[in-house]
C-alpha cells in the first residue's frame, strides 16, 4: 500500500507541490554544498510524499466531518399546521376538466360515515383507486418511484429496504393517494450503510408546500401539507395517521429524533399530514 | 437419513412460507381497494354533556383485537381519587348510540338501561389488565382512570363480539360522569348495572359505533424508518481513508528520517 502510494506520487512528479517542495530542498542542498544528489533527491521526494499524504488525510477527515448531517426536525409552527379557515386549501382549484377521474370525485359526498370532523380543505375532492407510482416533493428535493409495502407477520408496517437507492413506499393497506381516507407513505430518514434516505429532509417541510403523486391511471394527485409533527415512537399517533378522514388525505412518515443505539432505532417519528388540493391529468 | 428429511422439510417449509408471503402481499394489495379489511374504528362522541371526546381503532387478527384508543375531557377525579372510567364493547343491539331522547327514566341522565335499547349488551370489557369479558364490565379496579388516556391493548374476543364488530353493530361505551354536574336525585341513584356503584359511575360519557376503517389493516406500533447512519458517524469510510493517509504520512516521514537523515 505504502509502496504503491509512493510510486504513484513519484509518478506524479509534475505536481506543483512536489516540484515546489523539491525545489526548496534542492536549493537548501546547494547551499550546504552537499553533492549526494540521489540520496537527497530521494529524501525530498519522501518528504513531499509525506506532506501530500498528510494534506490528503486532513482533507478527507475534514470533508467527512463537514458532511456530517443532522436530519431536520419540524418547527413548532409546522406542527400547528395551516390555519383552520383553510384559506390555502380552498384557494387551490381542482383541475376537473379532462379526465374520467373528475367525475368520480363526487364520491366523497357519500362519505357520511367518516368519523373525523372535516378540515376546511377542499373536502369533496377525491379520485378513484389507482396504484401510486411516483412521488415528488420539490421543496425538499424528493423524487422517488414508489414501492408497495404491506405488513410484517408481527403486524407492524413493512418499510422500504435499506438499500443504496433509498425509495419511498406506499402502504398497500391504506387507500391509494387521492382516494377518500388516509393514504400512507413510508420512507427512510437514513440507512447505516448509505447515509441520508429519501425522507431525510421530511422534517423541513412546512405547511402549504406541495406533494405530487403520479398514479397508474395517468393522473397526478397534488396534496398540500397541513402540518408536520414529530412524535416519540411510544406515542405514535396511530389514530391520526391511520384513522378515517372525510377527505383524500396523505401521510408521509419517517423516523427522527435521537437515535437509540441499543435498540438500533430512532426514538421519534416525523409525520407530514397533507390533503388533496388538486388533480392533474 | 433424518438429516436429509429435515432439510427437505425445511425446504418445503421455506417454499410454503414464500408462497404464503406472496399470497399475503398480493391480498394486501388487493384489499386496499375493497372494504374487506380487518380494521374498525369509532369516533367517540359525548353523551350526557360529558364534554369528553375520543376515538378508537380495533384491528382484528383472528379472534385477537388490538385496541388503540385516545380519550380526553372526562371527569378526572371521583371523591378525590382518579376517576375509574368503565368501558365496554356492546353488541347485538341496533349498533347505535343513545341520544338525549333515549332518557326513558326522565331523570336527565341517559343511563345504561336507556342505552341498552340501542347498543345492546356488554360483549367485551376494555379493561387495563386482566379479564376482558363481560364479567369484568363493572370492575372499577381494572378500568382506566383520569380525564384521558392513550389505551393500547390486545384482547381476545368471544365469537359473539367478533361477529358483532364485523356486522357493524358493535358500540364502544365509556362511562363515568362528574357527580357534581348531576341533579341531586341522579347523584343519589344507584347503578342498574351494578347496585354497588353509583348511577353516575356507570352512566355513559362517550359512545361510538365501530365502522370499517378506510385503512384495511392498521399496522401495529410505529414504522421503523431509520437505519441510523446520520445519527452517528456518516462518512466512516472517508474518515477511515483520511486517518489512513495521515498514518501513512507519519510513517513516510519517520521512515525517511531513519533512512536518509542519519548524517
Amino acid at each position: 500500500m505504502a509502496k504503491h502510494l509512493r510510486s504513484s506520487i513519484l509518478a506524479n512528479g509534475g505536481d506543483a507541490e512536489v516540484l515546489a517542495v523539491r525545489a526548496q530542498h534542492e536549493s537548501a542542498e546547494r547551499g550546504l554544498k552537499h553533492r549526494q544528489l540521489p540520496s537527497h533527491r530521494k529524501r525530498s521526494l519522501v518528504l513531499s510524499a509525506a506532506a501530500l499524504l498528510a494534506i490528503a488525510g486532513i482533507t478527507s477527515v475534514s470533508v467527512a466531518a463537514g458532511s456530517q448531517e443532522q436530519a431536520p426536525t419540524p418547527t413548532a409552527a409546522a406542527a400547528l399546521g395551516r390555519t383552520a379557515d383553510g384559506s390555502s386549501g380552498s384557494s387551490a382549484k381542482p383541475a376537473a376538466s379532462s379526465s374520467a377521474s373528475a367525475s368520480a370525485s363526487a364520491s366523497a359526498s357519500a362519505s357520511a360515515s367518516a368519523v373525523v370532523p372535516a378540515p376546511a380543505v377542499a373536502a369533496t375532492l377525491t379520485l378513484p383507486a389507482a396504484t401510486p407510482t411516483h412521488l415528488d416533493v420539490p421543496s425538499i428535493g424528493v423524487s422517488s418511484d414508489l414501492l408497495q409495502l404491506g405488513t410484517n407477520p408481527d403486524g407492524t408496517a413493512q418499510v422500504p429496504p435499506l438499500g443504496k437507492n433509498s425509495q419511498a413506499g406506499w402502504y398497500t393497506g391504506s387507500p391509494t393517494p387521492g382516494q377518500l381516507g388516509p393514504s400512507v407513505i413510508f420512507g427512510h430518514v437514513d440507512s447505516k450503510s448509505y447515509g441520508p434516505g429519501v425522507f431525510f429532509k421530511l422534517g423541513a417541510l412546512t405547511p402549504g408546500e406541495q406533494i405530487s403523486i403520479s398514479r397508474a391511471d395517468g393522473t397526478v394527485a397534488i396534496f398540500t401539507i397541513d402540518k408536520v409533527v414529530q412524535y416519540p415512537k411510544d406515542q405514535f399517533p396511530t389514530i391520526d395517521v391511520y384513522g378515517n378522514t372525510d377527505h383524500a388525505a396523505l401521510r408521509l412518515v419517517t423516523c427522527g429524533g435521537p437515535f437509540d443505539y441499543s435498540a438500533s432505532s430512532y426514538e421519534d417519528n416525523i409525520v407530514a399530514f397533507a390533503s388533496l388540493t388538486s388533480i392533474k391529468g | 437419513m433424518t438429516r436429509v428429511k429435515s432439510s427437505r422439510t425445511a425446504a418445503a417449509a421455506l417454499g410454503v412460507a414464500a408462497i404464503s408471503a406472496m399470497t399475503l402481499s398480493m391480498s394486501g394489495i388487493a384489499s386496499a381497494d375493497t372494504a374487506t379489511g380487518t380494521s374498525y374504528q369509532a369516533d367517540l362522541v359525548q353523551l350526557n354533556n360529558s364534554g369528553a371526546s375520543g376515538a378508537i381503532i380495533v384491528q382484528l387478527d383472528g379472534n385477537q383485537a388490538t385496541v388503540t384508543q385516545r380519550v380526553s375531557g372526562l371527569a378526572a377525579t371521583l371523591t378525590g381519587s382518579p376517576y375509574p372510567h368503565l368501558q365496554q364493547i356492546y353488541i347485538d343491539g341496533q349498533g347505535k348510540c343513545p341520544t338525549a331522547s333515549s332518557d326513558t327514566g326522565q331523570d336527565g341522565v341517559v343511563d345504561t338501561a336507556d342505552g341498552q335499547l340501542t347498543y345492546g349488551a356488554v360483549g367485551s370489557t376494555l379493561s387495563m389488565t386482566g379479564d376482558t369479558t363481560a364479567a369484568a364490565a363493572t370492575n372499577v379496579a381494572t378500568a382506566p382512570t383520569g380525564s384521558g388516556w392513550n389505551y393500547s391493548r390486545t384482547i381476545t374476543l368471544d365469537p359473539q363480539s367478533l361477529a358483532s364488530i364485523k356486522a357493524g353493530t358493535a358500540v364502544v361505551v365509556v362511562r363515568g360522569l362528574d357527580p357534581t354536574s348531576m341533579s341531586a336525585s341522579a347523584q343519589a341513584a344507584k347503578s342498574a348495572m351494578d347496585p354497588a356503584l353509583a348511577l353516575t359511575t356507570t352512566a355513559p360519557a362517550l359512545c361510538g359505533t365501530l365502522i370499517a376503517s378506510q385503512v384495511s389493516t392498521t399496522p401495529k406500533a410505529s414504522p421503523n424508518t431509520g437505519g441510523g447512519s446520520t445519527a452517528g458517524i456518516e462518512d466512516s469510510g472517508l474518515f477511515a481513508v483520511g486517518g489512513g493517509l495521515l498514518v501513512a504520512a507519519a510513517g513516510f516521514a519517520f521512515g525517511g528520517r531513519r533512512r536518509y537523515w542519519r548524517g
